[in-house]
Protein backbone atom coordinates (compact mmCIF):
# COMPACT_ATOMS: atom_id res chain seq x y z
CA UNK A 1 0.00 0.00 0.00
CA UNK A 2 1.16 3.43 0.63
CA UNK A 3 5.11 2.85 1.09
CA UNK A 4 6.29 6.98 0.54
CA UNK A 5 8.31 6.95 4.09
CA UNK A 6 10.91 4.75 1.33
CA UNK A 7 12.92 6.82 -0.91
CA UNK A 8 11.27 7.28 -4.21
CA UNK A 9 12.15 3.49 -6.75
CA UNK A 10 13.23 4.10 -10.26
CA UNK A 11 11.18 4.80 -12.71
CA UNK A 12 10.06 1.96 -15.16
CA UNK A 13 8.26 4.60 -17.52
CA UNK A 14 9.46 8.10 -17.93
CA UNK A 15 7.18 9.53 -20.29
CA UNK A 16 7.94 12.48 -21.82
CA UNK A 17 5.28 15.94 -23.41
CA UNK A 18 3.08 12.68 -25.00
CA UNK A 19 0.89 13.93 -27.60
CA UNK A 20 -1.90 12.14 -29.62
CA UNK A 21 -4.77 13.75 -31.29
CA UNK A 22 -7.41 12.05 -33.23
CA UNK A 23 -9.51 12.91 -36.70
CA UNK A 24 -13.04 14.73 -35.77
CA UNK A 25 -14.42 13.02 -39.09
CA UNK A 26 -17.80 14.69 -37.51
CA UNK A 27 -16.72 17.82 -38.55
CA UNK A 28 -14.68 17.44 -41.84
CA UNK A 29 -15.06 19.70 -44.17
CA UNK A 30 -16.62 18.39 -47.59
CA UNK A 31 -13.03 18.88 -49.02
CA UNK A 32 -9.84 18.97 -47.14
CA UNK A 33 -8.68 16.91 -44.08
CA UNK A 34 -10.61 16.37 -40.89
CA UNK A 35 -9.86 19.31 -37.59
CA UNK A 36 -7.80 17.44 -35.13
CA UNK A 37 -9.25 16.55 -31.55
CA UNK A 38 -6.01 17.06 -29.05
CA UNK A 39 -6.59 14.07 -26.31
CA UNK A 40 -3.14 14.25 -24.52
CA UNK A 41 -1.85 17.63 -24.58
CA UNK A 42 2.05 17.01 -23.64
CA UNK A 43 1.61 14.68 -20.32
CA UNK A 44 5.08 14.20 -18.68
CA UNK A 45 5.16 12.16 -15.65
CA UNK A 46 7.55 9.08 -14.24
CA UNK A 47 5.86 5.56 -13.43
CA UNK A 48 7.68 4.26 -10.03
CA UNK A 49 8.51 0.26 -10.28
CA UNK A 50 7.22 -1.58 -7.41
CA UNK A 51 4.65 0.95 -6.93
CA UNK A 52 1.05 1.96 -7.71
CA UNK A 53 -0.10 4.69 -9.99
CA UNK A 54 -3.73 6.04 -9.82
CA UNK A 55 -5.08 7.63 -12.82
CA UNK A 56 -7.63 9.53 -12.13
CA UNK A 57 -10.38 12.11 -14.26
CA UNK A 58 -13.80 12.49 -15.48
CA UNK A 59 -14.79 10.81 -18.47
CA UNK A 60 -12.91 12.54 -21.81
CA UNK A 61 -10.32 13.52 -19.71
CA UNK A 62 -7.73 11.21 -21.65
CA UNK A 63 -6.76 8.67 -19.08
CA UNK A 64 -7.82 5.69 -21.14
CA UNK A 65 -6.39 6.29 -23.74
CA UNK A 66 -2.95 7.31 -22.04
CA UNK A 67 -3.15 3.58 -20.01
CA UNK A 68 -3.50 2.18 -23.87
CA UNK A 69 -0.46 4.22 -24.84
CA UNK A 70 1.36 2.72 -22.13
CA UNK A 71 0.54 -0.63 -23.19
CA UNK A 72 1.29 0.64 -26.42
CA UNK A 73 -2.15 -0.94 -27.70
CA UNK A 74 -2.30 3.01 -29.43
CA UNK A 75 0.89 4.63 -30.22
CA UNK A 76 1.71 8.02 -29.40
CA UNK A 77 1.94 10.86 -32.15
CA UNK A 78 4.44 12.59 -30.17
CA UNK A 79 6.70 12.87 -27.19
CA UNK A 80 8.83 10.22 -25.57
CA UNK A 81 7.43 6.87 -23.77
CA UNK A 82 10.22 5.45 -22.15
CA UNK A 83 9.88 1.92 -21.10
CA UNK A 84 13.26 0.74 -18.95
CA UNK A 85 15.34 3.19 -20.87
CA UNK A 86 13.79 1.90 -24.07
CA UNK A 87 11.46 4.23 -26.09
CA UNK A 88 8.39 1.82 -26.91
CA UNK A 89 6.18 5.29 -28.62
CA UNK A 90 8.03 4.72 -32.08
CA UNK A 91 8.61 1.12 -32.08
CA UNK A 92 6.32 -0.72 -34.83
CA UNK A 93 4.34 -4.35 -33.72
CA UNK A 94 7.19 -6.83 -34.38
CA UNK A 95 9.83 -5.02 -32.38
CA UNK A 96 7.11 -4.69 -29.78
CA UNK A 97 6.30 -8.30 -29.97
CA UNK A 98 9.32 -9.39 -26.94
CA UNK A 99 7.92 -6.67 -24.80
CA UNK A 100 4.22 -7.76 -24.87
CA UNK A 101 4.33 -9.86 -21.78
CA UNK A 102 5.60 -7.18 -20.03
CA UNK A 103 2.80 -5.00 -21.00
CA UNK A 104 -0.59 -6.17 -19.20
CA UNK A 105 -3.88 -5.00 -18.99
CA UNK A 106 -7.07 -5.88 -16.62
CA UNK A 107 -10.36 -4.88 -18.32
CA UNK A 108 -13.43 -2.84 -16.81
CA UNK A 109 -15.75 -5.54 -18.51
CA UNK A 110 -14.43 -9.29 -17.71
CA UNK A 111 -17.37 -10.07 -19.63
CA UNK A 112 -15.81 -9.20 -23.19
CA UNK A 113 -12.39 -9.82 -22.16
CA UNK A 114 -12.84 -13.63 -21.00
CA UNK A 115 -13.21 -15.59 -23.75
CA UNK A 116 -16.89 -17.46 -22.81
CA UNK A 117 -16.41 -20.52 -24.66
CA UNK A 118 -13.54 -21.49 -22.44
CA UNK A 119 -12.99 -22.58 -19.01
CA UNK A 120 -11.44 -20.13 -16.61
CA UNK A 121 -7.94 -22.66 -16.61
CA UNK A 122 -8.25 -22.22 -20.38
CA UNK A 123 -8.67 -18.40 -19.82
CA UNK A 124 -5.33 -18.28 -17.98
CA UNK A 125 -3.47 -21.08 -18.93
CA UNK A 126 -3.41 -20.06 -23.18
CA UNK A 127 -0.88 -16.70 -22.86
CA UNK A 128 1.00 -18.54 -20.42
CA UNK A 129 2.02 -21.29 -22.95
CA UNK A 130 1.64 -18.05 -25.99
CA UNK A 131 4.97 -16.69 -24.37
CA UNK A 132 6.60 -19.74 -23.89
CA UNK A 133 5.60 -19.86 -19.55
CA UNK A 134 4.28 -23.19 -19.20
CA UNK A 135 0.71 -23.31 -19.41
CA UNK A 136 -0.41 -26.07 -18.10
CA UNK A 137 -3.60 -26.64 -16.18
CA UNK A 138 -1.57 -27.20 -12.92
CA UNK A 139 -0.12 -23.50 -13.40
CA UNK A 140 -3.18 -21.91 -14.30
CA UNK A 141 -4.76 -23.43 -10.94
CA UNK A 142 -1.80 -22.01 -9.24
CA UNK A 143 -2.25 -18.22 -10.08
CA UNK A 144 -6.44 -19.04 -9.53
CA UNK A 145 -4.97 -19.54 -6.09
CA UNK A 146 -2.92 -16.64 -5.47
CA UNK A 147 -6.28 -14.77 -6.79
CA UNK A 148 -8.07 -16.58 -3.74
CA UNK A 149 -9.78 -19.10 -6.09
CA UNK A 150 -9.79 -22.48 -5.38
CA UNK A 151 -8.81 -25.00 -7.65
CA UNK A 152 -12.59 -25.97 -8.23
CA UNK A 153 -12.86 -22.75 -10.11
CA UNK A 154 -10.56 -24.18 -13.22
CA UNK A 155 -13.48 -26.13 -14.99
CA UNK A 156 -15.95 -22.97 -14.68
CA UNK A 157 -17.45 -21.11 -17.73
CA UNK A 158 -17.17 -17.09 -17.36
CA UNK A 159 -20.76 -17.04 -17.14
CA UNK A 160 -20.84 -19.00 -14.52
CA UNK A 161 -18.85 -16.79 -11.90
CA UNK A 162 -20.07 -13.90 -9.97
CA UNK A 163 -18.56 -10.51 -11.26
CA UNK A 164 -16.27 -10.40 -8.73
CA UNK A 165 -14.92 -13.88 -9.65
CA UNK A 166 -14.87 -12.98 -13.05
CA UNK A 167 -12.60 -9.74 -12.10
CA UNK A 168 -10.17 -11.92 -10.28
CA UNK A 169 -9.88 -14.26 -13.05
CA UNK A 170 -8.68 -11.30 -14.98
CA UNK A 171 -6.50 -10.34 -12.23
CA UNK A 172 -4.74 -13.84 -12.39
CA UNK A 173 -4.49 -14.21 -16.25
CA UNK A 174 -2.11 -10.98 -15.86
CA UNK A 175 -0.03 -12.01 -13.33
CA UNK A 176 0.51 -15.43 -14.41
CA UNK A 177 2.98 -14.28 -17.10
CA UNK A 178 4.85 -12.28 -14.27
CA UNK A 179 4.75 -8.84 -16.44
CA UNK A 180 7.09 -6.22 -15.11
CA UNK A 181 3.66 -3.50 -15.49
CA UNK A 182 -0.25 -3.86 -15.55
CA UNK A 183 -2.55 -1.53 -16.36
CA UNK A 184 -6.01 -1.96 -14.55
CA UNK A 185 -8.54 -0.01 -16.79
CA UNK A 186 -11.46 1.03 -14.13
CA UNK A 187 -11.93 -2.37 -12.89
CA UNK A 188 -14.28 -2.51 -10.06
CA UNK A 189 -16.23 0.15 -11.46
CA UNK A 190 -18.97 -2.37 -12.92
CA UNK A 191 -18.74 -4.08 -9.22
CA UNK A 192 -21.06 -3.68 -6.45
CA UNK A 193 -19.15 -1.89 -3.28
CA UNK A 194 -18.60 -5.52 -1.33
CA UNK A 195 -16.85 -7.39 -4.11
CA UNK A 196 -15.24 -3.83 -4.91
CA UNK A 197 -13.84 -4.11 -1.68
CA UNK A 198 -12.81 -7.70 -1.58
CA UNK A 199 -11.45 -7.17 -5.13
CA UNK A 200 -9.39 -4.16 -4.18
CA UNK A 201 -7.81 -6.04 -1.34
CA UNK A 202 -6.16 -8.23 -3.31
CA UNK A 203 -5.01 -6.12 -5.75
CA UNK A 204 -3.43 -4.35 -2.82
CA UNK A 205 -2.33 -7.62 -1.25
CA UNK A 206 -0.83 -9.23 -4.16
CA UNK A 207 0.72 -5.65 -5.07
CA UNK A 208 2.60 -5.75 -1.75
CA UNK A 209 3.62 -9.08 -1.93
CA UNK A 210 4.69 -9.62 -5.27
CA UNK A 211 6.24 -5.80 -6.09
CA UNK A 212 3.91 -5.53 -8.90
CA UNK A 213 4.31 -2.14 -10.98
CA UNK A 214 0.07 -0.94 -11.59
CA UNK A 215 -1.13 1.81 -13.05
CA UNK A 216 -4.69 1.76 -11.71
CA UNK A 217 -7.32 3.64 -14.10
CA UNK A 218 -10.19 5.42 -12.06
CA UNK A 219 -12.66 8.22 -11.72
CA UNK A 220 -13.27 7.26 -8.24
CA UNK A 221 -10.88 9.04 -6.10
CA UNK A 222 -11.83 7.18 -2.90
CA UNK A 223 -10.42 3.88 -4.36
CA UNK A 224 -7.24 5.52 -5.51
CA UNK A 225 -7.07 7.09 -2.15
CA UNK A 226 -6.51 4.02 -0.15
CA UNK A 227 -5.13 2.05 -3.07
CA UNK A 228 -2.34 3.83 -4.68
CA UNK A 229 0.94 5.55 -3.83
CA UNK A 230 0.44 8.07 -6.43
CA UNK A 231 -2.02 9.74 -8.44
CA UNK A 232 -2.34 11.66 -11.54
CA UNK A 233 -5.29 13.86 -12.05
CA UNK A 234 -5.98 14.53 -16.00
CA UNK A 235 -8.18 17.03 -16.84
CA UNK A 236 -9.14 17.61 -20.93
CA UNK A 237 -5.59 15.70 -21.85
CA UNK A 238 -3.66 17.54 -19.34
CA UNK A 239 -2.29 16.57 -16.03
CA UNK A 240 -3.79 18.87 -12.97
CA UNK A 241 -2.15 17.53 -10.22
CA UNK A 242 0.55 14.70 -9.55
CA UNK A 243 2.09 13.71 -6.51
CA UNK A 244 2.31 11.31 -3.54
CA UNK A 245 -1.60 9.97 -2.86
CA UNK A 246 -1.16 12.26 1.04
CA UNK A 247 0.31 15.15 -0.47
CA UNK A 248 -2.54 15.27 -3.64
CA UNK A 249 -5.52 14.78 -1.34
CA UNK A 250 -4.74 16.28 1.46
CA UNK A 251 -3.41 19.78 -0.12
CA UNK A 252 -4.76 19.46 -4.16
CA UNK A 253 -3.62 22.27 -5.73
CA UNK A 254 -5.72 22.19 -8.88
CA UNK A 255 -9.56 23.19 -9.07
CA UNK A 256 -10.12 20.28 -10.24
CA UNK A 257 -9.46 18.04 -8.20
CA UNK A 258 -10.77 20.40 -5.06
CA UNK A 259 -13.68 19.56 -6.65
CA UNK A 260 -13.68 16.53 -8.00
CA UNK A 261 -12.86 15.07 -3.63
CA UNK A 262 -15.85 17.44 -2.70
CA UNK A 263 -18.19 16.21 -4.73
CA UNK A 264 -17.85 12.76 -3.31
CA UNK A 265 -21.07 11.92 -1.33
CA UNK A 266 -19.84 10.08 2.36
CA UNK A 267 -21.63 7.74 3.59
CA UNK A 268 -22.38 9.75 6.62
CA UNK A 269 -24.95 12.98 7.44
CA UNK A 270 -23.34 15.98 6.43
CA UNK A 271 -26.30 18.80 5.18
CA UNK A 272 -22.77 20.86 4.42
CA UNK A 273 -21.95 18.92 1.38
CA UNK A 274 -24.71 20.60 -0.35
CA UNK A 275 -23.68 24.05 0.37
CA UNK A 276 -20.28 23.96 -1.88
CA UNK A 277 -21.06 25.36 -4.90
CA UNK A 278 -17.84 25.04 -6.49
CA UNK A 279 -19.00 22.95 -9.71
CA UNK A 280 -17.98 23.44 -12.98
CA UNK A 281 -20.64 24.64 -15.55
CA UNK B 1 -61.97 0.30 -4.56
CA UNK B 2 -60.43 3.14 -6.31
CA UNK B 3 -61.80 5.69 -4.49
CA UNK B 4 -58.88 8.31 -2.87
CA UNK B 5 -59.26 8.45 0.49
CA UNK B 6 -58.19 11.77 2.61
CA UNK B 7 -55.17 10.77 4.73
CA UNK B 8 -53.70 8.11 1.40
CA UNK B 9 -49.75 7.58 1.78
CA UNK B 10 -48.72 8.52 -2.13
CA UNK B 11 -47.55 5.33 -2.50
CA UNK B 12 -47.86 2.65 -0.04
CA UNK B 13 -46.73 -0.90 -0.89
CA UNK B 14 -48.35 -3.63 1.40
CA UNK B 15 -46.67 -7.37 0.98
CA UNK B 16 -45.74 -7.58 -1.64
CA UNK B 17 -44.31 -10.82 -4.10
CA UNK B 18 -42.89 -10.82 -7.11
CA UNK B 19 -42.28 -13.67 -8.38
CA UNK B 20 -40.67 -15.66 -12.17
CA UNK B 21 -43.01 -18.28 -13.55
CA UNK B 22 -41.79 -21.18 -12.35
CA UNK B 23 -42.49 -19.58 -8.86
CA UNK B 24 -38.95 -18.27 -7.43
CA UNK B 25 -39.42 -15.05 -5.80
CA UNK B 26 -37.67 -11.76 -6.70
CA UNK B 27 -39.35 -10.06 -3.35
CA UNK B 28 -40.57 -11.10 -0.56
CA UNK B 29 -43.38 -10.05 1.31
CA UNK B 30 -41.96 -6.10 0.55
CA UNK B 31 -43.84 -3.60 2.46
CA UNK B 32 -42.98 0.49 2.51
CA UNK B 33 -44.84 3.78 2.45
CA UNK B 34 -43.84 6.96 0.96
CA UNK B 35 -45.54 10.09 1.53
CA UNK B 36 -46.00 13.16 -0.12
CA UNK B 37 -42.93 15.65 -0.76
CA UNK B 38 -40.55 12.49 0.67
CA UNK B 39 -37.81 11.04 -0.57
CA UNK B 40 -37.13 7.38 0.31
CA UNK B 41 -33.84 5.40 -0.75
CA UNK B 42 -33.95 1.86 -1.96
CA UNK B 43 -30.75 0.69 -1.32
CA UNK B 44 -29.30 -3.18 -1.82
CA UNK B 45 -26.46 -4.71 -3.92
CA UNK B 46 -27.15 -5.69 -7.34
CA UNK B 47 -29.76 -8.90 -7.50
CA UNK B 48 -31.61 -7.46 -4.38
CA UNK B 49 -34.39 -6.57 -6.37
CA UNK B 50 -34.06 -2.39 -5.85
CA UNK B 51 -35.17 -1.45 -9.07
CA UNK B 52 -38.14 -4.55 -9.32
CA UNK B 53 -40.18 -2.39 -6.86
CA UNK B 54 -39.62 0.55 -9.04
CA UNK B 55 -40.93 -1.56 -11.79
CA UNK B 56 -43.67 -2.98 -10.21
CA UNK B 57 -45.10 0.57 -8.91
CA UNK B 58 -45.07 1.78 -12.46
CA UNK B 59 -46.22 -1.29 -13.98
CA UNK B 60 -43.46 -2.04 -16.30
CA UNK B 61 -42.14 -5.66 -14.94
CA UNK B 62 -40.30 -7.69 -17.76
CA UNK B 63 -42.39 -10.63 -19.25
CA UNK B 64 -43.08 -13.37 -17.16
CA UNK B 65 -42.43 -11.66 -14.22
CA UNK B 66 -45.41 -11.40 -12.05
CA UNK B 67 -47.04 -9.83 -9.02
CA UNK B 68 -48.06 -13.23 -7.12
CA UNK B 69 -49.31 -11.28 -3.65
CA UNK B 70 -49.65 -7.94 -2.55
CA UNK B 71 -51.16 -4.86 -3.30
CA UNK B 72 -49.57 -1.07 -4.50
CA UNK B 73 -51.77 1.76 -3.52
CA UNK B 74 -50.70 5.07 -5.41
CA UNK B 75 -52.97 7.94 -3.59
CA UNK B 76 -55.13 5.47 -2.43
CA UNK B 77 -56.21 4.05 -5.29
CA UNK B 78 -55.26 0.08 -5.59
CA UNK B 79 -53.47 -0.28 -8.62
CA UNK B 80 -53.99 -3.74 -8.70
CA UNK B 81 -58.13 -4.31 -9.34
CA UNK B 82 -57.79 -1.54 -12.18
CA UNK B 83 -58.15 -2.91 -15.50
CA UNK B 84 -54.40 -2.64 -17.82
CA UNK B 85 -55.84 0.37 -19.42
CA UNK B 86 -57.52 2.08 -16.33
CA UNK B 87 -54.33 1.56 -14.16
CA UNK B 88 -51.65 2.59 -17.65
CA UNK B 89 -53.63 5.85 -17.35
CA UNK B 90 -53.19 6.77 -13.53
CA UNK B 91 -49.69 5.76 -13.35
CA UNK B 92 -49.46 7.94 -16.21
CA UNK B 93 -50.91 11.05 -14.30
CA UNK B 94 -50.06 10.76 -11.38
CA UNK B 95 -46.22 9.39 -11.83
CA UNK B 96 -42.84 9.18 -14.15
CA UNK B 97 -39.79 7.63 -13.90
CA UNK B 98 -35.97 9.03 -14.23
CA UNK B 99 -33.99 6.00 -15.72
CA UNK B 100 -30.36 5.27 -15.37
CA UNK B 101 -29.69 5.04 -19.05
CA UNK B 102 -30.99 8.80 -21.12
CA UNK B 103 -29.88 7.36 -24.27
CA UNK B 104 -31.97 4.36 -24.16
CA UNK B 105 -34.85 6.33 -22.78
CA UNK B 106 -35.00 8.93 -25.23
CA UNK B 107 -36.33 8.14 -29.01
CA UNK B 108 -33.41 8.93 -31.03
CA UNK B 109 -35.28 9.46 -33.80
CA UNK B 110 -37.39 12.35 -32.44
CA UNK B 111 -36.71 15.65 -31.43
CA UNK B 112 -36.29 16.62 -27.66
CA UNK B 113 -39.13 18.89 -27.76
CA UNK B 114 -42.32 16.71 -28.81
CA UNK B 115 -40.55 13.98 -26.45
CA UNK B 116 -41.43 16.41 -23.30
CA UNK B 117 -44.51 18.01 -24.49
CA UNK B 118 -46.31 14.94 -25.99
CA UNK B 119 -47.07 13.11 -22.24
CA UNK B 120 -48.17 16.91 -21.50
CA UNK B 121 -50.96 16.97 -23.91
CA UNK B 122 -51.92 13.22 -24.47
CA UNK B 123 -51.91 12.48 -20.61
CA UNK B 124 -52.53 15.39 -19.02
CA UNK B 125 -54.66 17.10 -21.52
CA UNK B 126 -52.67 20.27 -21.77
CA UNK B 127 -52.77 22.58 -24.48
CA UNK B 128 -49.80 22.80 -26.82
CA UNK B 129 -49.02 26.27 -25.94
CA UNK B 130 -49.19 25.52 -22.52
CA UNK B 131 -46.79 22.57 -22.69
CA UNK B 132 -44.62 23.87 -24.37
CA UNK B 133 -44.15 26.83 -22.32
CA UNK B 134 -44.01 24.68 -19.23
CA UNK B 135 -41.03 22.54 -21.12
CA UNK B 136 -39.30 25.87 -21.93
CA UNK B 137 -39.82 26.62 -17.83
CA UNK B 138 -38.39 23.33 -17.01
CA UNK B 139 -35.61 23.01 -19.58
CA UNK B 140 -34.07 26.79 -18.22
CA UNK B 141 -34.54 25.18 -14.39
CA UNK B 142 -32.35 22.30 -15.52
CA UNK B 143 -29.37 24.90 -16.90
CA UNK B 144 -30.06 24.19 -20.15
CA UNK B 145 -28.70 27.65 -21.65
CA UNK B 146 -30.87 27.34 -24.48
CA UNK B 147 -33.84 25.79 -24.90
CA UNK B 148 -35.56 26.69 -27.90
CA UNK B 149 -32.33 25.27 -29.68
CA UNK B 150 -32.62 22.03 -27.27
CA UNK B 151 -35.74 20.56 -28.44
CA UNK B 152 -34.91 21.19 -31.90
CA UNK B 153 -32.39 18.82 -31.00
CA UNK B 154 -32.19 14.89 -31.67
CA UNK B 155 -30.64 12.93 -28.25
CA UNK B 156 -27.73 12.25 -30.00
CA UNK B 157 -26.28 15.70 -30.12
CA UNK B 158 -26.16 16.08 -26.72
CA UNK B 159 -23.51 15.24 -23.66
CA UNK B 160 -24.81 12.34 -21.29
CA UNK B 161 -25.21 14.90 -18.15
CA UNK B 162 -27.32 17.49 -20.65
CA UNK B 163 -29.76 14.06 -21.23
CA UNK B 164 -29.92 13.38 -18.29
CA UNK B 165 -31.02 16.74 -17.10
CA UNK B 166 -33.66 16.80 -19.86
CA UNK B 167 -35.37 13.80 -18.09
CA UNK B 168 -35.61 15.10 -15.11
CA UNK B 169 -36.90 18.56 -17.04
CA UNK B 170 -39.14 16.16 -18.44
CA UNK B 171 -40.40 13.80 -15.06
CA UNK B 172 -41.02 16.62 -13.31
CA UNK B 173 -42.95 19.10 -15.91
CA UNK B 174 -46.33 17.60 -14.92
CA UNK B 175 -45.47 18.15 -10.98
CA UNK B 176 -46.17 14.31 -10.46
CA UNK B 177 -47.26 12.81 -7.13
CA UNK B 178 -44.12 10.46 -7.50
CA UNK B 179 -41.06 9.94 -9.62
CA UNK B 180 -39.23 6.71 -9.50
CA UNK B 181 -35.42 7.78 -10.07
CA UNK B 182 -33.74 4.23 -11.08
CA UNK B 183 -30.02 4.68 -9.99
CA UNK B 184 -30.13 8.19 -12.27
CA UNK B 185 -26.64 8.93 -11.37
CA UNK B 186 -25.09 5.55 -11.70
CA UNK B 187 -23.27 6.67 -15.25
CA UNK B 188 -22.36 9.81 -14.34
CA UNK B 189 -19.09 11.31 -13.14
CA UNK B 190 -19.06 12.52 -9.47
CA UNK B 191 -19.15 16.42 -10.31
CA UNK B 192 -21.83 15.67 -12.59
CA UNK B 193 -23.63 13.10 -10.54
CA UNK B 194 -23.79 16.32 -7.65
CA UNK B 195 -25.69 18.32 -10.17
CA UNK B 196 -27.81 16.26 -10.94
CA UNK B 197 -28.69 15.37 -7.37
CA UNK B 198 -29.28 19.11 -6.61
CA UNK B 199 -31.56 19.49 -9.38
CA UNK B 200 -33.52 16.34 -8.46
CA UNK B 201 -33.39 17.62 -4.45
CA UNK B 202 -34.65 21.64 -5.82
CA UNK B 203 -37.40 20.66 -7.88
CA UNK B 204 -38.78 17.77 -5.63
CA UNK B 205 -39.15 20.09 -2.79
CA UNK B 206 -40.77 23.29 -4.79
CA UNK B 207 -42.94 20.43 -6.90
CA UNK B 208 -44.03 18.32 -3.26
CA UNK B 209 -43.28 15.08 -5.45
CA UNK B 210 -42.50 11.97 -3.39
CA UNK B 211 -39.19 10.25 -4.90
CA UNK B 212 -38.76 6.79 -4.87
CA UNK B 213 -35.11 7.18 -5.23
CA UNK B 214 -33.58 3.42 -6.27
CA UNK B 215 -29.15 3.41 -5.58
CA UNK B 216 -26.59 0.95 -4.96
CA UNK B 217 -24.76 4.11 -3.02
CA UNK B 218 -24.50 4.43 0.36
CA UNK B 219 -23.15 8.24 -0.19
CA UNK B 220 -26.08 9.27 -2.49
CA UNK B 221 -28.26 7.79 0.19
CA UNK B 222 -27.18 10.07 2.63
CA UNK B 223 -27.41 13.42 1.22
CA UNK B 224 -30.55 12.76 -1.21
CA UNK B 225 -32.67 11.60 1.01
CA UNK B 226 -34.84 11.00 4.30
CA UNK B 227 -35.94 7.48 4.77
CA UNK B 228 -34.30 4.61 3.70
CA UNK B 229 -35.40 0.57 2.42
CA UNK B 230 -32.53 -1.48 2.70
CA UNK B 231 -33.20 -5.09 0.58
CA UNK B 232 -31.29 -8.02 0.34
CA UNK B 233 -32.60 -11.29 -2.08
CA UNK B 234 -35.75 -9.16 -2.48
CA UNK B 235 -36.35 -8.66 1.52
CA UNK B 236 -36.45 -5.78 3.55
CA UNK B 237 -33.83 -5.75 5.77
CA UNK B 238 -34.36 -2.26 7.27
CA UNK B 239 -36.52 0.85 7.12
CA UNK B 240 -35.51 3.61 8.87
CA UNK B 241 -35.02 7.93 9.05
CA UNK B 242 -31.98 8.11 6.94
CA UNK B 243 -30.16 9.51 10.23
CA UNK B 244 -31.46 6.77 11.83
CA UNK B 245 -29.37 4.32 9.59
CA UNK B 246 -26.17 6.16 9.41
CA UNK B 247 -25.83 7.40 12.74
CA UNK B 248 -27.53 4.08 14.75
CA UNK B 249 -27.97 1.30 11.58
CA UNK B 250 -30.13 -1.59 13.54
CA UNK B 251 -28.75 -4.24 11.38
CA UNK B 252 -25.54 -5.72 10.72
CA UNK B 253 -26.27 -5.55 7.14
CA UNK B 254 -26.96 -2.00 6.78
CA UNK B 255 -23.71 -1.49 9.16
CA UNK B 256 -21.81 -3.72 6.22
CA UNK B 257 -22.83 -1.92 3.71
CA UNK B 258 -21.76 1.82 5.25
CA UNK B 259 -18.54 0.55 6.09
CA UNK B 260 -17.92 -1.12 2.21
CA UNK B 261 -18.66 2.27 1.03
CA UNK B 262 -15.35 3.76 0.03
CA UNK B 263 -14.74 7.27 1.30
CA UNK B 264 -11.83 9.47 0.26
CA UNK B 265 -10.85 9.60 4.18
CA UNK B 266 -8.54 8.02 5.61
CA UNK B 267 -8.45 4.99 7.84
CA UNK B 268 -7.03 1.90 9.11
CA UNK B 269 -8.87 -1.04 7.26
CA UNK B 270 -10.40 0.53 3.92
CA UNK B 271 -11.57 -2.05 1.90
CA UNK B 272 -14.41 -3.97 4.08
CA UNK B 273 -16.37 -6.14 2.26
CA UNK B 274 -19.61 -7.44 3.90
CA UNK B 275 -18.69 -10.60 6.19
CA UNK B 276 -19.15 -14.26 4.30
CA UNK B 277 -20.69 -15.31 7.60
CA UNK B 278 -23.49 -12.15 7.42
CA UNK B 279 -23.99 -12.99 3.82
CA UNK B 280 -24.47 -16.78 4.75
CA UNK B 281 -27.03 -16.55 7.38
CA UNK B 282 -28.96 -13.69 5.21
CA UNK B 283 -29.43 -16.97 2.68
CA UNK B 284 -30.07 -18.74 5.27
CA UNK B 285 -33.04 -16.54 6.52
CA UNK B 286 -34.36 -16.25 3.00
CA UNK B 287 -34.67 -20.26 2.43
CA UNK B 288 -36.47 -20.47 5.74
CA UNK B 289 -38.92 -17.38 4.39
CA UNK B 290 -39.31 -18.73 1.30
CA UNK B 291 -39.91 -22.78 2.73
CA UNK B 292 -42.61 -21.08 5.08
CA UNK B 293 -43.97 -19.21 1.72
CA UNK B 294 -44.41 -22.39 0.05
CA UNK B 295 -46.15 -24.06 2.90
CA UNK B 296 -48.30 -21.37 3.62
CA UNK B 297 -49.14 -21.68 -0.24
CA UNK B 298 -50.16 -25.60 -0.32
CA UNK B 299 -52.50 -25.05 2.25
Amino acid sequence: MNQMTHPAPPALFSIRDLRLSFADRAHKPLFGPAPRVEVLKGLSLDIPEGRITGIVGESGSGKSTFGRILVRLLAPESGQVLFDGKDIGALDEAALRPLRRDLQMIFQDPMSSLNPRHRVWRIIAQPMKRYGRGGDRAAAITALEKVGLSGQFADRYPHELSGGQRQRVGIARAIALEPRFILADEIVSGLDVSSQAQVLSLLADLARDMGLTLAFISHDLSVIRHLCDTVVVLHHGEIVDQGPVEDVFEHPRSAITKSLLSAIPRPEMDESWWDDMSEPA
Amino acid sequence: MTMTTAHAHTLDIINLNIALPRGQRLLRNVSLQLEPGEVRALVGESGAGKSMIGKAVLGILPHRIKRTEGEILLEGAHLNVMTPATRRNTVAKMSALIPQDPLTALNPVRKIGPQITDPLTRIHGWSHQRALARARELLDRVHIRAPDRVMHSYPHELSGGMRQRILIAAAFAPSPRLIVADEPTTALDVTVQKQILRLIRELQRETGTAVLFVTHDMGVVAKISQKVTVLFAGRVIEDAATRTVFENPAHPYTQALIAATPTPNVSAEPFQPVPAALITELHRETLAADALYAQRGRR
